[in-house]
């Protein structure tokens, strides 16, 4: 095998320290085994007969350069030279190197977070064996593209005997339950019941025990469980005579006969495992709880075949089928893209992904102009270079390999950027998704993003470094040689450049007061959230009931819902009794949302004769209510609140009264909604819907819905009204802080929410620690009641802080790069104009030109750029103000503006200063020499 | 590829006398030229600083093989050997050698 032997020696010679020790050990092998011949025959010394032999051998560097040679690394040593002087000009010129580094890491960083986030969503197949051939299979309706997961359970059995593209076919639903184990704390845990078969699919074996097998799933058997690995060693420490144990799932006990490895976490993220038993028989048409259908394709099947025969299926059932269940399409793809928002649409992610690329590419650009202005600079090293023999294509190289390094470094920063925010994304998306989060996605930094990132930099650097190169090396070269003499390098900058100055100012000027904004709002609401009010001893929880027979979140409605509603209140209010008795606990209440997250909806006033525009509204009040100035409703937020709320919050009340135990109690007695509710409303309220005038006594009712408005102008008569009985302060929410939320309370009474909130005001204990205790004694009340996100408030009302905090860092990352590189632009400009003006400048200062008129004279040019690119920068500002955030021409947002103006101003100031300096410097004589 | 042009006489003929003497046996550098002197009874004397880099490219190019040893008087030396190419390529080059060989002793003795 010739080509494998010289494939070998290619390889082992190509490493330079190795080859080069292997020579001068065979060269001194050589030199000492010819010494000692010449030693022997000659009868010489031994070091006179080294003398001869080394003499005899011939020059040894030339020999070792010529291996070198052979070895083919030659180019090797020049891409070192370059990537060397290329890291030498970084250095001499700091101000570039930073605005470059800084504006492609930006793009850089940019692109890594989407790659990241698509990739996971879309790129990756789940993490079994042969995780490529298993499938999702559903029903879709062609008109709306929502999936009828309603109607999978009948079609199951179908599915399963006449698809034969499916090898195997699985089913599983998620119910949320409390589990219940001796020793260890009751926890809610989302578990998947899921048919033997989805074991099978997954092909991962069980570390100890059994999986479910299909003998599980008859009725009457006995009903078993199957847990992870982690679940194992926290509650039962690992002990492997777990199998065979009894826990409870709510009120069900439950036999546990396997354990599965930490890794798996199918079919979406589970830790927990029941049979699947729902039997359709039990359930109409179209009406069985929802569940997911999947498979594995059988050898040599694929999607579209599986597609083909299901879809055939259907059209025969069609015919038999109740109308709203027929034109059901069958739709078969990859299970990991499932659980992405839209699974067809992975090439618009794409689409994007190439956009976000591109940006890469103009800001690379960008960076590639300040080059050519360093580059302009050195035209005359360059044409010397040409003079003395170097190719066009040696020296496109070279700059080339000095562009790299930079967009390197700059990729490098921008992957660290990018990997430090995908991590971000990583816990964010956890803490806010937990269980519905699949457990393959890992916003991680994958080879394939490293590669992407090396493709950036690669393109980065020809659009930096190649471009002025070409220019550079251009057929003006000659010419330059000729001139050089006579100083400047004849190079010229173009319309391009002015543009793009003026475009960056422009950009810059654009997003300064959008940030300007966030910073404000940012630290306002800070101070408001932080000082107002005592959040940071409060824990909150979620309340749920298991229902029997309802598949979880998604499952059906009860028909008989006040039944439900009263249980969960009867439940609810029996716990918080519970927890006052507590005393780690100070307080406790019930509310149906966390502040920031009430329910929306919208509401007509008692009279609608009023007029909305008010001069007391602020202008992003007035935005907010897009529906008002036609019909006189608002969209508003309501929640129902225990009457100690707003004491216990610190919540201070404005005027009339709070709510009171006779408000929760006259509610829950009036059944026939004679009455209307008191509420209290909070202060943007007041102001918003009754225009800041005495609002106690007025009334409201929930708006008809919008869609029937012109057949139906006033409200249901079956709606209550509710009457307003005080105001109370703005209480900061959770989603935004920044946006003041209308909000109105009424009492939380006997026939409460189906879902509601606890709020636990420790005392002693951090509020997170508490969060066992609560699931003690909501498992205590009854183990069917369950509770979710017991966090500490902070961190509730925290998480969504930190994605707008994230936003706002990145949009001020993005504003500080083009700030830099309109700053850099300026300041290359000025230069460059200076430096091919030398003469013009000496001459004027030779004939007595000032300093100012110097100044003038170089600044004209500079200032016009900063000009133009300010007054288009104001008008897309003020559009995009009051476009996003509501604002109008007030003297605050001319003072907003007139500061973005002088700021920028100063920057180009800043930016023209060295250079002007430099024309105030230029001697006459100096000048003058050259003519 | 080497060894094709018969005409390169100079540089030919210094890989042929390589892959000659190799044929006979695996050797080191200093061995290789020794067996080359000894065999030509001292007419042909190969510069030796320039034998390695021959080596290196028979090397790159498969003809030859190389790997470290150990001389009778025990000193680590590093030994080359013929490969299964290298051995075609002798066959090959003897061949338009003789010929190259035989022209130009025609053009030599032409009266």
């Amino acid at each position: 095998m010739s080509w494998l032997d010289a494939a070998r020696a290619r390889i082992r010679l190509l490493s330079r320290h190795d080859s080069d020790a292997r020579f001068d050990d065979e060269i001194r092998f050589h030199i000492d085994m010819e010494a000692q011949q010449i030693a022997r025959t000659t009868g010489v010394d031994v070091r006179e007969a080294r003398r001869r032999a080394t003499i005899h051998f011939g020059g040894v560097e030339g020999h070792r350069e010529t291996l070198r040679d052979g070895r083919g690394l030659r180019w090797l040593g020049g891409l070192r030279l370059d990537l060397t002087l290329g890291v030498r000009m970084l250095r001499k010129s700091p101000g570039l190197t930073v605005v470059g580094v800084l504006g492609m890491a930006v793009a850089v960083a940019i692109g890594c977070i989407t790659y990241g986030v698509i990739y996971t969503f879309f790129g990756r197949d789940i993490p079994i064996d042969g995780g490529d051939r298993v499938v999702m299979i559903g029903n879709y309706d062609p008109a709306t593209s929502d999936e009828a997961r309603e109607t999978h359970l009948h079609d199951l059995g179908e599915w399963k005997r006449s698809v034969p593209a499916f090898a195997e076919i699985a089913a599983f639903h998620t119910v949320d339950r409390n589990f219940i184990s001796l020793n260890a704390r009751p926890e809610p845990v989302r578990v998947a019941e899921m048919t033997a078969s989805g074991f099978r699919i997954a092909r991962v074996q069980p570390i100890l025990g059994r999986f479910l097998v299909d003998e599980d799933e008859r009725p009457g058997a006995t009903p078993v469980v199957v847990i992870r690995e982690d679940v194992w060693r926290e509650r039962f420490a690992g002990d492997s005579s777990v199998i065979g144990r009894t826990i409870a799932l709510g009120v069900a006990m439950h036999t546990i006969v396997g354990v599965m490895p930490r890794t798996f976490g199918f079919p979406i993220n589970n830790r927990v495992w029941t049979p699947f038993r729902l039997d359709p028989m039990a359930f109409p048409p179209g009406k069985a709880p929802a569940i997911r259908v999947f498979a594995r394709l059988a050898a040599g099947a694929s999607r579209s075949d599986a597609e083909t025969q299901a879809a055939l299926l259907q059209s025969r059932r069609d015919a038999t089928s109740p109308q709203e269940l027929r034109g059901l399409r069958p739709r078969v793809f990859p299970y990991a893209l499932a659980f992405a928002d839209a699974p067809n649409l992975a090439w618009v992610m794409h689409l994007i992904q190439f956009a976000i690329s591109l940006l890469l590419v103009v800001i690379g650009v960008n960076v590639a102009v300040l080059v050519y202005a360093r580059t302009a600079g050195r035209a005359g090293e360059i044409a010397i270079r040409t003079a003395l023999g170097a190719s066009r294509s040696r020296i496109v190289a070279q700059l080339f390999a000095e562009a790299f390094v930079l967009s390197g470094i700059a990729a490098a920063v921008g992957l660290a950027v990018g990997s430090l925010g995908l991590r971000y994304m990583q816990v964010y998306s956890e803490i806010m998704v937990g269980e519905e989060f699949p457990y393959w996605w890992h916003f991680g930094v994958s080879t394939g993003m490293v590669l992407y990132v090396l493709v950036l930099a690669a393109v980065g650097a020809a659009v930096v470094g190649v471009l002025p190169a070409i220019q550079a090396t251009g057929r003006g070269v000659r010419a330059r040689l000729q001139q050089l003499g006579a100083g400047g390098g004849g190079m010229k900058l173009g319309r391009a450049w002015t543009t793009m100055i003026v475009a960056q100012v422009a950009i810059a000027v654009t997003l300064l007061p959008i940030v300007a904004y966030g910073i404000v709002d940012f630290v306002q609401q800070r101070r408001a959230a932080r000082l107002t009010y005592a959040t940071s001893q409060w824990m909150t929880a979620a309340l749920h009931v298991d229902e029997e027979q309802r598949g979880s979140e998604d499952g059906l409605e009860p028909d008989d819902d006040t039944a439900n509603r009263a249980r969960h209140a009867a439940l609810a209010n029996e716990l918080v009794v519970r927890l006052r008795r507590d005393p780690a606990v100070s307080d406790a209440l019930l509310m149906s949302a966390i502040p920031g997250d009430e329910s929306a909806m919208r509401i007509v006033t008692d009279t609608v004769t009023r007029t909305p525009q008010s001069s007391t509204q602020s202008s992003a009040q007035r935005a907010r209510q897009p529906g008002q100035a036609t019909d006189a409703a608002f969209d508003v937020r309501m929640a129902a609140v225990d009457p100690t709320f707003f004491r216990a919050f610190g919540v201070p009340l404005l005027t009339g009264r709070t709510l009171d135990r006779t408000d929760a109690i006259a509610v829950a007695t009036d059944s026939s909604l004679s009455l209307p509710i008191p509420i209290v409303v909070n202060q943007p309220f007041a102001a918003t819907v009754f225009a800041g005038g005495n609002v106690i006594g007025r009334r409201v009712r929930v708006a008809p819905p919008s869609r029937t408005r012109a057949s139906q102008p006033a409200a249901r008569r079956s709606d209550p009204w509710y009457e307003i009985v005080g105001v109370v302060a703005d209480f900061a929410g959770a989603d935004r802080p920044s946006a003041k939320h209308l909000v109105m309370y009424r009492p939380f009474g006997m026939s409460g929410p189906r879902r509601s909130i606890v709020a636990v005001q420790t005392k002693g204990i951090q509020p997170a620690s508490f969060a066992g205790t609560l699931r003690q004694t909501s498992v205590a009340v009854d183990p069917m009641l369950r509770i979710m996100e017991a966090r500490p408030l902070d961190d509730t009302l925290n998480p969504e802080r930190v994605l707008d905090r994230v936003i706002f860092a990145g949009g001020a990352l993005f504003v500080l790069s083009v700030l830099l590189l309109s700053a850099a632009g300026i300041h290359a400009l000025m230069a460059f104009t200076i430096e091919r003006r030398r003469r013009e400048i000496g001459i004027r200062s030779a004939l007595g030109a000032g300093a100012r008129q110097v100044i003038t004279a170089v600044m004209s040019h500079a200032a016009r750029q900063v000009g133009i690119g300010l007054a288009i920068g104001m008008v897309l500002a003020t559009a995009a103000l009051q476009g996003i955030l509501g604002w109008t021409w007030s003297t605050v947002s001319i003072l907003v503006m007139l500061g973005v103006a002088l700021f920028m101003g100063a920057v180009g100031i800043v930016a023209a200063w060295r250079p002007a300096r430099a024309a105030l410097r230029i001697d006459p004589t100096e000048a003058l020499r050259s003519e | 590829m080497l060894l094709r042009q018969p005409t390169d006489a100079l540089r030919g003929s210094l890989d042929l006398l390589v892959l000659k003497t190799l044929s006979l046996d695996a050797m080191h550098g200093w061995g290789i030229s020794q067996r080359i002197q000894q065999i030509s009874a001292g007419v042909l004397e190969v510069n030796q600083g320039s034998l390695y880099p021959a080596l290196q490219r028979m090397e790159k190019t498969g003809l030859i093989t190389s790997e470290w040893g150990v001389t009778d008087n025990n000193r680590r030396a590093r030994y080359y050997r013929l490969t299964a190419s290298g051995r075609r390529a002798l066959g090959v080059e003897l061949k338009s050698w003789r010929q190259f060989a035989v022209g130009l002793e025609a053009v030599l003795s032409a009266t």
